[in-house]
């Protein structure tokens, strides 16, 4: 039996160190060594892969947002998606089973307007839905007007779906370790060197590294890593909450979301529903839940599918996400000569790994800002030139 | 696509089918001998005759009461009192569930809620465990999972001849190459995976419902340590809640015969006590930050606030993981002990017991007195490693193999001989094998203590090597763990440490004196002298399936391969091999898969930690967590009116408004031609007094507000740090020092909140803000007969001069106290009146009589947007999004960047030094035809490649009546905003529009009808 | 779920707070700052996993805005205090 991926002792000298071992970082580090020829790269993982956001979503993709520069962002995501079983050769479940935004209020239907137009001028199937079709993809779903906010329409977005997300982590490890990229777990970098605003090498648990190259590619620790080079962030943590129930014979066919009620919903595989809402309501780096979370995630789901009552919740749990002010990561260069960012993902991050690591890759290997993420830049709060992501992304799952 | 996806799956089940049916055939035929004696007599014997025994001493049913329910279609009895599982148990049913993966036959394994084994499905209601659930007369009960039956499950026989084809995370590693092979293999997985059936109904019940509780100690488990720990505290004058998942307390004693009396005389103690609330068949489900826990009893959900939590919540028995242990048969000793106790069922005729304590010997004593046939007991220990009178009477009774373990189980659908086999010195198996002859295997051989309460509060947990069990290494001030939960086995232990550690948290929580150190240390120690109850052994290896894992039929093969694959650390074992995910949460499995993971990788259970433990402990339904239908609904002063004129409704935020009254069209008419009356008291409306108010609003509005005379009204618009806009509203000046702020309907709260802060954080300056929004009704009345309809109703000056165009004046209307804004939304002469709330449908109605002859119309939200649109304002979160800054959203007239010092202004000024990119602004679409829907994109098409570039969007849009043109206000890069007339693409429904840049107000641009 | 200790009404669910971020003082003469330190202010945080002296809100009482400072990490709550101009400590 070969292992997915290989334990190396650490070496004193990388090309590139990659701080994260999630789907990003992995991601990136894989890009690093199979398109642009560096192979001397580590990844570095405090506790285990996949240990932070990436195995700890609901593992939603779509790519039906409001901006043109996100939407054809994460359509190149979603594409990377579709082909990623072949190319990494593990079957990640790609399930584009559809995916449906509820709009409960003139006002979110006209935001779902918006997207469905932006989407459909890029390229993206999204078009607005009425309740009697809503019902249709989703009979278990209350569409009269007896709940409280009855649900007036929908964004249909049909590329949308769910997918495994351990297995994108997986899958990418198993590759970057193929071309020789070194995955180091149980390895906490405790500090950055920087020399005359240069990266000059990274500080861990396990001994010092040299390296001129370093991406921080965390979510929950990005401020406290980027803090190790001297730089601030544009960043608040907070943490995201998600549960499960018990399995349940396959009945919802979509993945629903409420923006008004801030919940999502879709059904795994396995029969469980996997459920989340928005970002908790005061910032924190602790991931031990609440029964907040539970009770209104519960409510929310039971005024959509009053049938639900009797279905158990089995586990919730949390995860560390950082918001930006507009609702949009940060990929590229910084200040700080070899530092890269790959960070401020907030609830979307998930869903863009395999394009935001092929741009960082491809960042990092030409010393260039790929034009697919020049939006995303560092620079663009120094600018005020903020992306306007906020109407879809919210509570964007 | 469908036809072939369909085909398909219709030819490779079929072939399955037939496989898999032949397989079974000639299985079964080979095995039919055993099979016909063991599983087809015995059972049918246990059917005819029953499983019932004559009445038990501590038997938990009333025999007088029977009643009827079905279970796959047939009907059974039960006496009241019998859970699900005892019924079927004493009606001689062996096979409850199929499992999730394989379909393999599952009985009764525990019997204490914990594992997935005998869930089931009631009515609408999914994945219920039988074994906690109590009969209701005529309980309609199915299996789940199974097709079609429990007994012949026709995906049993395939997937057991697909098994070999199904590793661990097979499915990751398959069907994926071609790409269309997932698209027909997921729905069949999906088709195989899940349990119970969800409902689909549209009529929630209102069963559900939440309380909350407090209690200085909170007690969680009712056994000998809990109640020991609650009366000890209470003792204390604690006010203590304790809380037992069953119905009656007592614990592990209850189905102790002998301890009956003294657990009658601790209950009576308990209910006795003043200071103690008991809560029996309550199960704390999780404990969160500061000891908030959350508990549920049947549909209600208890949210406790516990200032002090003691943790008595005992152990879970740990399964032996041995060749073929899932089958039906195949049980935890204390699974056996709560039948024959509690419920007078036989498990079994013919019993081997296999241990490694003397809870064993226990269990074995239990069935030799219930005339149970023990055809073996076999003890992994040395005989010279135990004594007690107990064991040596019972040896003489009973056929005791010292120093064997049970190496497999076997049988078809349930369990017909055990083999098991002596052991070396060093704790290896021989090679000898003993076949017993048996229908029952019941297995104790450890515990596993019950914390995962603990894990969730903070307690860190290490491994005591030397007796097998986890051990708590730390304890937060507020909670703490006494009982077989903290490995205390002995009676008299658990006694003494529940009543210390009840002493300790009344202590802590302010009542009665701690325990000393050396009171608590003693019995530590004593403790630690206890025989061990739990064997070091987890798996005994052989050569078929051994199951970890119920409830995801995960086997130590799958372990170990996933493991040698690199899932090596525990977290990636269990997210790789599902292990611990499934309903039992890890009860049955965590303790097992930890070990199998630290012996593959050569290291300790310590180093290898353990899965986080998240809540629920217990799995809980929606239902009790939503609780009742709580959705607050914000409703004017005057909503029943508008419901009573058939308005439609609209939900805005939180609020309820109307939409139109039938005719928005006519509602425009009636207020550009006549007189219209809004609603409008869902506005935000501030009291502001003090000498220095001007000196607040020049930093919360963009605009300048010193200067503003008395009787004054000014618009003024807000923004936040970054130069958003996020309100705009007007602000009356009354006197000298009191204002009147007014901000939009879905800014009332927040932007309250907003200034409050900055008031409280230097900016105050004497000034008090009070927010009386829910204290004024307000009305807008608009139209050209306003004033002469309002004369008639007020003795206020309103002529021109005497109340000209944005003034304000107070006044009675109506009888009642009013201020009058004369300010124009809609574009027409209006009064905005506010009165106080509980006068409103009053003066709503005298406005409406009185305009009666004025052919006045109430309007609605619709109407009132046209109005606002001919006038070419902008409504804030329609108009304006989370990056719209003022002088972008053409309201540039509005901000004076010169000011001294405002909210907004150093990022305004920013952004007037980068230069705009987008403007708000009017247009007018140059065809008569359809309406763009807002939200439409506004487009540049390349003439050459016919590439559309998104350039802006729609963001208001109406056909105006008065007008009888298609307006509307849209977001338009500026060189095109710039140019009054400049033509540009709507996009809708892949068809250009054409439309034009329209400058300035679409109705009564000069103001002439605002100040008529 | 959290006990945040209001000034005013002492010792309260969070549930009835609202969160105001980290303290962050307003520069006296925002017209004086440079793009750099203007940007900084509005956008950047320290955002520490550790102690972080924060605003709440006190929305279901008594309407108070006071600073908390709270292991972010551990989310236990050190002391609550109210704003004042020579006393942020």
């Amino acid at each position: 039996m070969s292992r997915m991926w290989q334990v190396h002792e650490l070496r004193d000298r990388y090309d590139a160190v990659i701080i994260g071992g999630g789907a990003h970082g992995l991601c990136c580090a894989y890009y690093l060594a199979s398109e642009h020829g560096i192979n001397n790269v580590a990844v570095l993982e405090k506790r285990y892969i996949g240990s932070g956001g990436s195995g700890r979503n609901t593992a939603i993709v779509r790519s039906n947002y409001l901006t043109p520069a996100g939407v054809r962002f994460y359509d190149a995501s979603l594409k990377l998606y579709e082909r990623m079983a072949v190319e990494l050769d593990i079957n990640v479940m790609l399930s584009q089973r559809g995916h449906i935004t509820l709009a409960h209020n003139d006002i979110s239907l006209r935001t779902m307007r918006r997207r469905a137009e932006v989407n459909r001028l890029q390229g993206v199937e999204s078009r607005l839905i009425l309740p009697d079709e809503i019902k249709q993809l989703c009979p278990v779903l209350d569409v009269s007007d007896r709940p409280r906010y009855p649900i007036i329409g929908a964004l249909y977005h049909p590329p949308g779906g769910i997918i495994r997300h351990d297995a994108v982590v997986w899958g990418y490890a198993h590759q970057a370790d193929a071309h020789g990229v070194h995955i180091h777990q149980m390895t906490e970098v405790t500090g950055i060197e920087v020399s005359g605003a240069k990266v000059t090498g990274v500080k861990t648990n396990r001994g010092q590294i040299k390296t001129e190259t370093v991406l921080n590619a965390t979510a929950g620790w990005c401020s406290t890593i980027s803090a190790m080079a001297g730089l601030r962030l544009p960043v608040i943590t907070s943490p995201l909450q998600a549960a499960v129930t018990e399995p349940l014979k396959p009945f919802l066919d979509v993945v629903v979301v409420s923006g008004s009620l801030h919940v999502y919903v879709s059904q795994s595989d396995r029969g469980e529903l996997v459920m989340g809402a928005s970002v908790d309501p005061f910032p924190s780096y602790s991931s031990r839940g609440s029964l907040d979370f539970a009770e209104s995630l519960a409510s929310h789901i039971i005024e959509l599918m009053p049938g639900l009552q009797r279905v158990r919740l089995m586990r919730q749990w949390a995860g560390i996400v950082d918001m930006t002010p507009d609702y949009s990561p940060i990929m590229g260069f910084t200040p700080v000569e070899g530092f890269f960012v790959d960070v401020g993902w907030g609830t979307y991050g998930f869903k863009a790994s395999p394009i935001a690591g092929k741009m960082l890759a491809e960042c990092i290997a030409t010393k260039r800002t790929p034009d697919l993420i020049t939006p995303f830049s560092l620079s663009r709060f120094n600018e005020f030139d903020l992306m306007g992501e906020a109407g879809a992304a919210s509570v964007g799952h | 696509m469908s036809n072939t996806l369909l085909f398909v799956i219709v030819i490779g089940a079929t072939l399955m089918l037939v496989i898999g049916g032949a397989v079974t055939i000639a299985i079964t035929l080979y095995r039919a001998n055993r099979l016909i004696v063991s599983e087809v007599v015995l059972p049918h014997l246990e059917k005819v005759m029953g499983a019932r025994l004559p009445s038990q001493p501590v038997e938990l049913i009333n025999r007088k009461e029977e009643m009827r329910f079905t279970f796959e279609g047939n009907e059974y009895s039960a006496f009241k009192g019998d859970t699900i599982a005892s019924a079927l148990a004493a009606s001689g049913i062996k096979i409850f569930s199929r499992s999730f993966k394989y379909h393999r036959p599952r009985g009764l394994l525990c019997c204490s809620g914990h594992c997935p084994n005998c869930l089931v499905q009631i009515g609408d209601e999914p994945n219920v465990r039988a074994c906690r659930q109590r009969v209701a007369p005529d309980m309609i009960v199915k299996p789940q999972n199974v097709t079609p039956t429990l007994m012949w499950d026709l995906l049993a026989p395939i997937m057991r001849f697909l098994s070999p084809f199904m590793p661990v995370g097979f499915y990751y590693k398959t069907l994926y190459r071609p790409k269309w092979i997932w698209k027909v293999a997921e729905p069949l997985l999906r088709a195989a995976g899940g349990l119970g059936k969800a409902s689909h109904s549209e009529s929630p019940e209102d069963t559900f419902d939440k309380q909350y509780l407090h209690g200085d100690v909170v007690v969680i488990g009712g056994g000998p340590t809990g109640i020991s720990a609650a009366l000890s505290a209470a003792g204390s004058d604690a006010k203590v809640l304790l809380i037992d998942e069953n119905d009656q307390l007592g614990g592990y004693l209850r189905i102790k015969a002998e301890a009956k009396d003294v657990v009658d005389e601790l209950c009576a103690s308990v209910y006795a006590h003043p200071n103690i609330q008991t809560l029996t068949e309550t199960t704390v489900t999780g404990c969160y930050d500061h000891n908030w826990l959350a508990a549920t009893h049947g549909d209600r959900l208890y949210k406790i606030r516990a200032d002090k939590v003691v943790l008595a919540t005992g152990v879970v028995e740990r399964p032996l993981v041995f060749d073929n242990n899932d089958l039906p048969g195949v049980m935890l000793g204390s699974a056996a002990q709560y039948l024959l106790h509690l419920y007078a069922v036989r498990p079994g005729r013919r019993a081997v017991v296999v241990t490694a304590n003397d809870d064993g010997w226990d269990v074995a004593a239990d069935l030799h007195a219930a005339g149970i046939e023990v055809v073996a007991l076999a003890d992994e220990r040395e005989r010279a490693a135990c004594s007690s009178a107990k064991m040596e009477s019972l040896e003489a009774e009973l056929p005791v193999f010292w120093r064997h373990i049970v190496t497999s189980a076997h049988g078809n659908t349930a369990v017909n001989a055990a083999t098991i086999a002596p052991l070396e010195s060093d704790g290896s198996l021989t090679t000898r094998r003993t076949r017993l002859e048996c229908d029952l295997l019941l297995v104790s051989i450890g515990w596993t203590p019950n914390t995962g309460l603990a894990y969730q509060a903070g307690v860190e947990f290490g491994y005591d090597e030397d007796r097998a069990e986890l051990m708590a290494r730390n304890m937060p001030d507020d909670f703490i763990i006494a009982g077989r939960a903290a490995g205390t086995h002995m009676l008299e232990h658990q006694i003494t440490e529940g009543a210390l550690a009840g002493r300790r948290m009344a202590s802590a929580a302010g009542y009665g004196d701690a325990p000393t150190t050396s009171e608590w240390t003693f019995v530590q120690e004593e403790k630690k002298r206890e025989v061990t109850r739990s064997s070091q052994r987890t798996i005994v290896k052989g050569s078929s399936k051994r199951f970890l894992c119920y409830c995801e039929d995960v086997t130590d093969k799958d372990l170990t391969t996933a493991v040698a694959e690199g899932y090596d650390s525990i977290e990636l074992l269990k997210r790789y091999s599902t292990i611990s995910m499934g309903p039992c949460q890890g009860k049955m499995c965590s303790m097992n898969a930890v070990h199998l993971c630290a012996h593959a990788n050569t290291s300790t259970v310590d180093e290898t930690g353990s899965t986080t433990t998240r809540p629920p402990m217990t799995p809980i339904s929606l239902g009790a967590l939503a609780g009742q239908n709580m959705e607050p609904v914000r409703i004017t002063p005057i909503h029943d009116w508008h419901l009573g004129q058939g308005a439609k409704m609209m939900v805005a935020g939180l609020w309820l408004r109307p939409e139109h009254y039938g005719n928005p069209t006519e509602e425009v008419r009636a207020v550009r031609e006549r007189v219209g009356v809004i609603d409008v008291s869902t506005l935000g409306k501030y009291k502001l007094t003090g000498p220095h108010v001007p000196n607040i609003l020049e930093k919360v509005y963009t605009n300048r507000w010193r200067q503003l005379a008395v009787g004054r009204v000014r618009y003024g618009v807000m923004c936040n740090a970054e130069g958003i806009v996020i309100d705009d509203g007007v602000t009356a000046r009354f006197d000298e020092r009191e204002w009147y702020m007014t901000t939009t309907s879905g800014g009332a709260g927040a932007i309250y909140e907003w200034i409050q802060w900055w008031m409280q954080s230097g900016w105050g300056d004497g000034v008090q803000l009070i927010n009386r929004s829910d204290d004024f009704a307000a009305f807008n009345l608009a139209g050209p007969k306003a004033r002469t309809l309002l004369k008639e109703l007020t003795d206020i000056q309103l002529d021109n001069k005497e109340f000209p165009y944005m003034h304000v004046r107070s006044g009675v209307v109506a009888e009642v106290p009013c201020r009058l804004l004369r300010i124009g939304f809609t574009g027409e002469l209006s009064y905005e009146i506010h009165c106080p709330a509980s006068y409103g449908q009053h003066l709503w109605e005298q406005l409406l009589q009185a305009g009666e002859q004025f052919g006045i119309m109430p309007f609605g939200v619709e109407a009132q947007r046209v109005l606002r649109l001919e006038k070419g304002h902008l409504i804030i979160g329609q108009d304006t999004d989370a990056l719209s800054n003022p002088i972008a959203a053409n309201l540039e007239w509005a901000v004076k960047l010169e000011k001294d010092d405002f909210l907004g202004q150093r990022s305004l000024l920013r952004v007037v030094e980068n230069g705009l990119k987008q403007r708000l602004i009017g247009f007018k679409v140059n065809e008569t035809g359809p309406t763009p829907e807002e939200g439409l994109q506004i487009v540049s098409i390349n003439s050459n490649s016919k590439q559309r570039k998104i350039i802006g969007w729609v963001s208001s849009c109406r056909f105006s009546p008065t007008l009888n043109q298609v307006i509307g206000l849209c977001w338009l890069p500026t060189e095109i905003a710039d140019v009054d007339g400049a033509e540009f693409i709507i996009w809708r429904e892949e068809r250009a529009l054409t439309a034009h840049v329209h400058h300035g107000a679409f109705y009564d641009s000069n103001g002439a009808q605002l100040r008529s | 779920m959290l006990i945040l200790k209001c000034p005013n009404c002492g010792q309260r669910n969070v549930s009835e707070f609202r969160n105001g971020g980290e303290y962050r003082p307003r520069p006296s003469r925002p017209l004086d700052a440079d793009d750099q330190q203007w940007s900084n202010y509005v956008f950047f945080r320290h955002n520490v996993s550790g102690l972080q002296k924060e605003w709440w809100y006190h929305r279901n009482g008594c309407g108070l805005w006071f600073l908390a400072e709270r292991h972010t990490k551990t989310n236990e709550i050190l002391s609550t205090f109210r704003w004042g101009p020579d006393r942020t400590e």
